[in-house]
């Protein structure tokens, strides 16, 4: 077991910290729709984390023990405020303009069609395609059963095929 | 035996689901062989619409000064940081190490995907064409297997990564047109090693694998295999 024990292990966590933020601000941001405040909850998470580190009893563990203190860090956000409901299309051509503004069309689409996507499926696709978790990972992070993730990401990408426009009509047969 | 409805719902639940039954499935109906193409053709671009966006705007950890908890510092304050850093950056970052962090970021790119080198499965060669194409190429047939393959945001641009199969175990192989190096450069940085090789022309090709696993020469004849399959198309 590699524990992180004191401040000689500060760099270590540290470090730690540095290399899963990127995943961190995009999860985030793939929940609550707008870099700023994903900025601030990760943030604001890394700062509990910091104080909370005896607590990681294993460095192996510290992405899905980060990860729990972003959710519950944006659930915070949203109990504070009650989040402003946006218009999807104003969102994609006005609030964040750097989506809109992507050279490629096809990408774009794609994210649009995310973001129109449930909470209940978008949170456990984006851990599957972002974190790379695997299908129990995701349910003992939600609190869900197997089947009930399998299901909610079996819905995501159904509804993502569609919204994108995919052909389905070459599926395998229901 | 699983029918038609199950591998579809299996699929669309976890396209790299490799379970043996969706694998025998797989072997035994060119319908769902299909599917599977077309489904991770969608995935790969699922893929990059979540992972190329957003950018982290800073590195800045909260507790990079853990004395003090960050204030909000008054505008002009931080508009003249802005500017002195702007200025130390132009005149004095490029001398003092220029180009130092290609193999860092190439590392860096490495870890954030770790999925990536638990693929077994040859990519379906839909996937692996719709990434090559984005850099104007393809692989000619000598190439080693890919099992993993997508088009990653790389210091602004598109750039093909791979994984592919040496007998030394997975090894990560990005085609790095916009990156360009004078001469092969050998790096062993956070447990990877790896080399950065120059492709004329074309920019570099970046090659590394877990340092226990594989050696320099190792990695050095992956690269030139795979630098020598490689079919650039018209430019």
């Amino acid at each position: 077991m590699d524990r992180i024990v004191g401040e000689r292990d500060a760099a270590h966590f540290q470090a730690l910290c540095q290399s899963l933020r990127p995943d961190l601000l995009r999860f985030a941001f793939w929940l609550c729709r707008d870099h700023a405040l994903a900025e601030d909850v990760v943030q604001e998470s890394l700062l509990r984390a910091w104080k909370a580190q005896e607590s990681l009893q294993d460095t192996k563990a510290a992405k899905p023990w980060l990860l729990t203190i972003v959710r519950r860090e944006l659930a915070r956000s949203f109990e504070r405020k009650r989040l402003n409901t946006v218009n999807i299309d104003d969102l994609v051509a006005g609030e964040e303009p750097s989506l809109a503004a992507r050279q490629q069309d096809d990408l774009a689409e794609m994210r649009e069609a995310i973001f129109k996507l449930p909470e209940d499926y978008r949170e456990p696709l984006v851990m599957q395609v972002l974190l790379g978790y695997s299908t129990a990972e995701i349910a003992g992070e939600l609190g869900l059963s197997t089947p009930a993730v399998l299901t909610r990401l079996f819905r995501a990408r159904h509804q993502l095929r569609t919204l994108c426009g995919e052909d389905t009509s070459q599926d395998p047969p229901a | 035996m699983i029918d038609h409805e199950h591998y579809r719902r299996a699929l669309l639940a976890d396209p790299r689901n490799e379970e043996p039954m969706i694998l025998a499935h797989r072997a035994e109906c060119d319908h769902c062989k299909d599917f599977a193409t077309r489904l991770l053709t969608f995935e790969a671009r699922l893929e990059r619409a979540i992972k190329d966006d957003p950018k982290p705007t800073a590195d800045v950890l909260p507790f990079d000064r853990p004395a003090s908890r960050p204030t909000r510092r008054p505008r002009w304050l931080a508009l003249a940081a802005s500017i002195l850093l702007g200025v130390l950056a132009a005149g004095g970052f490029w001398v003092a190490a220029p180009r130092s962090s290609l193999a860092g970021e190439v590392v860096n790119h490495t870890v954030h995907e770790p999925q990536a080198w638990n693929m077994r499965e040859p990519v379906p060669a839909g996937v692996l064409d719709f990434v090559l194409k984005r850099a104007n190429m393809s692989l000619d047939p000598h190439a080693p297997a890919v099992t993993y393959a997508s088009a990653c945001q790389f210091r602004g641009y598109l750039v093909p990564h791979l994984v592919v199969r040496s007998a030394q175990g997975p090894v990560t192989v990005m085609i790095l047109v916009h990156e360009t190096v004078a001469i092969p450069t050998n790096f062993d940085e956070h447990g990877y090693r790896g080399t950065i090789v120059p492709v004329p022309g074309h920019g570099s090709i970046a090659v590394l694998a877990h340092a226990p696993t594989s050696t320099a020469a190792d990695l050095d004849a992956l690269a030139k295999t795979v630098r020598n399959a490689i079919v650039w198309g018209p430019t």
